[in-house]
């Protein structure tokens, strides 16, 4: 090996550099000192930038760097090969050592205009300085914004809440605000982060827990109205849950927001027997004209017996029959009576399951009579159905009657304006799965003025003239409905026989029958 | 003997009316019943008819009607209003109304028969009270 190499190295004729510079020692000196200093700084370049690329990991293309290195390193071996050859002819080696650099110079060049597409969309430090401006400035409106939605959330007089549903599907208290803090007397910092069952009471948490699953298993809004006894004492929440899903539909988050509606729901009783009196009073009228039928019957009858008595006309039949009449005329008396005083009762009775029936007829037999004397017929049109309903037995009665009231004063309306009119359809009727049924009370009084049908629930709206109606009543017929869990609707509709009229449409939700029974042994 | 006085009685409530009926029947009046204000245009129509008892409130026709009706043919017919209770807006208590007596319910019986004597210019009774 030795032997080749140093043949290749041999000077084989060559004459040193020098030779070419007649060893002038001037320019062998301008020549030495300049090669050295250009050989010197190219291999310190490379150096430098090595080191650039070590401590900057995060530089792209930093494998460039190292072509340049390489070819850098291989210029400045030449300018040193330059310094050796004025001596030692070696003009292979440097020949050798110029083609190692030609070619990482033409890779180097190459590669650099390849990759001068992508050098040049890169972000210069002025932009990149700009966008960081721009970052700053968003992240600054996200700030603002998070902390506008974190004041909502903790100045908001609306009771919000925030329930996390754990992988195991247990749930958990995020944040309760401000608001829920007060209405409930809960503490914020010991609810946050625990598990419902430990951070509520069980009878609480039980009946929370129970919406909570419902949201979380159906995926879907749901709104209810709750009765809780919390630190505060007993309250009635209406309260609206909305699942949060993450990407698989997975429920992951329930946001909660309540209103606490106890006193809206005493004022709605208030308003109740308000309009309960109001009912009476228009009643009342009635009642007189009632009141004296019996009566009158009864003074005939006593009157007649007596005149016979005196006259010695008199036979034990007749005796018997008068007496008879006299007795069925009081218990007419005693029943119209019992009513009154039912009515006039102030918890309208508690809650219970019962016959929407029977209440219907009893409305029915109060005012039929009445509204015969002035050419008002109540049709029923009652499937014979056996469904059961749960609330105040009188409030629904009170209601139908309202309803009785409204359709009469419409029909007497529009007879007053010179057309016939003068019946009141009372429509039951059970839906197949018997979850729910319908009652419709409708008139052919003419209908009402499409406009106003979506006011005519609310409190002292009314379409009579002043005086006639203090308005409450389809108010509270909305709140008596609503509190049955039930809804109520009108609309105008047109009848077979040509008139026109008001239909209210109250849905009620119901159990069939046979639950009766289950339902009294708890009572 | 004269021909006894023919009372017509408007009343719905059947019971009432039988015993007004017996009542005046038994003091040597003629009575005949009808159930609302058309059947006593009717028998007014067929028959000769001396005074009309009539309740207001009645169905198909009521007692203001029949009144109306009544003194556009017969100026001069007493009438006996008997009533459960008079709205405050009714002008029967007008004088053009005239002949008429009103009277709440429970009605005396014997009031409504000395009215009638009185108003068809009868001597008045004294047999019985």
């Amino acid at each position: 090996m030795a032997t080749g190499f140093d043949e290749l190295l041999d000077p084989n004729g060559f004459v040193p550099h020098g030779v070419c510079l007649l060893w002038r020692p001037d320019i062998l000196a301008l020549h030495i000192a300049s090669d050295t200093l250009i050989g010197l700084s190219y291999f310190s370049i490379p150096l430098a930038l090595l080191y650039f690329v070590h401590r900057r990991r995060d530089l792209v293309f930093g494998w460039v760097a190292l072509l340049f290195a390489i070819f850098i390193v291989a210029c400045g071996t030449t300018h040193l090969l330059a310094v050796w050859t004025l001596w030692n002819p070696d003009y292979l080696l440097e020949g050798v050592v110029k083609a190692i650099t030609a070619l990482a110079s033409l890779a180097t060049a190459a590669t650099l205009w390849w990759l001068m597409p992508r050098l040049l969309v890169l972000p210069s430090p002025k932009e990149l300085e700009r966008t960081n401006t721009a970052l700053e400035r968003e992240i600054a409106v996200r700030r603002q914004a998070e902390s506008r939605y974190s004041s909502f959330f903790n100045n908001l007089a609306e009771a919000l809440f925030i329930v996390e549903v754990r992988p195991d599907g247990d749930f958990a208290y995020e944040a309760i605000n401000p608001a829920l803090a007060r209405a409930t007397g809960l503490n914020p910092e010991q609810l946050r982060g625990r598990r419902v069952r430990d951070a509520l009471s069980p009878e609480v948490a039980d009946a929370v827990l129970g919406r909570y699953s419902q949201c979380r298993d159906t995926g879907e809004s749901i709104d209810y109205e709750e009765v809780l006894s919390l630190p505060v004492g007993q309250r009635v929440f209406h309260t609206m849950l909305v699942p949060m899903k993450d990407a698989n539909g997975r429920v992951v988050q329930l946001l909660g927001s309540g209103r606490d509606v106890t006193e809206r729901r005493r004022l709605q009783e208030e308003m109740v027997q308000t309009s309960k009196l109001a009912t009476l009073g228009t009643l009342a009228a009635g009642m007189a004209h009632e009141m004296s039928q019996p009566l009158n019957i009864i003074r005939l009858w006593a009157e007649n017996i007596l005149a016979r008595l005196r006259g010695n006309a008199l036979d034990p039949d007749r005796v018997d029959r008068a007496l008879t009449l006299v007795i069925d005329q009081t218990e007419r008396m005693a029943r119209l009576i019992d009513h009154v005083r039912t009515f006039g009762r102030r918890d309208g009775g508690s809650t219970q399951v019962f016959h929407p029936v029977t209440c219907i007829n009893s409305a029915i037999d109060l005012v039929r009579h009445q509204y015969a004397l002035e050419d008002i017929e109540i049709v029923e049109r009652a499937a014979s159905t056996d469904l059961l309903v749960d609330g105040r037995p009188l409030e629904l009665e009170q209601l139908i009657l309202n309803l009785f009231s409204n359709a009469r004063d419409a029909i007497l309306a529009l007879r007053g304006a010179g057309r016939a009119a003068g019946r009141i359809m009372v429509d039951v009727s059970g839906e197949q799965d018997g979850h729910t049924m319908a009652i419709q009370v409708t008139d052919d009084g003419g209908g009402i003025d499409p406009a106003l049908l979506p006011r005519i629930f609310d409190p002292f709206f009314t379409t009579k003239e002043v005086g006639q109606g203090a308005g409450l009543g389809l108010s509270i017929g909305y709140g008596i409905v609503d509190r049955m869990g039930g809804r109520i609707d009108a609309a105008n509709v047109d009848l077979e026989d040509g008139h026109r009229g008001l239909r209210i449409t109250i849905i009620l939700p119901s159990q069939p029958a046979s639950s009766l029974d289950r339902e009294l042994s708890h009572a | 003997m004269p021909e006894p006085f023919h009372i017509l009685i408007a009343e719905d409530e059947v019971l009432a009316a039988m015993a007004l009926e017996d009542f005046l029947s038994l003091r040597g009046f003629r009575v005949s019943v009808a159930g609302n204000g058309i059947e006593a245009l009717e028998r007014f129509a067929r028959e000769k008819i001396d005074a009309l008892v009539t309740d207001l409130r009645m169905p198909r026709m009521d007692g203001h009607a029949l009144i109306r009706e009544i003194r556009q043919r017969d100026a001069e017919l007493p009438v006996v209003v008997m009533t459960g209770y008079l709205t405050h807006d009714s002008d029967l208590t007008h004088d053009r109304w005239k002949p008429l007596e009103i009277f709440s319910k429970p009605v005396n019986p014997r009031t409504i028969h000395a009215t009638l004597q009185r108003m068809l210019g009868m001597p008045p009774a004294t047999a019985d009270a």
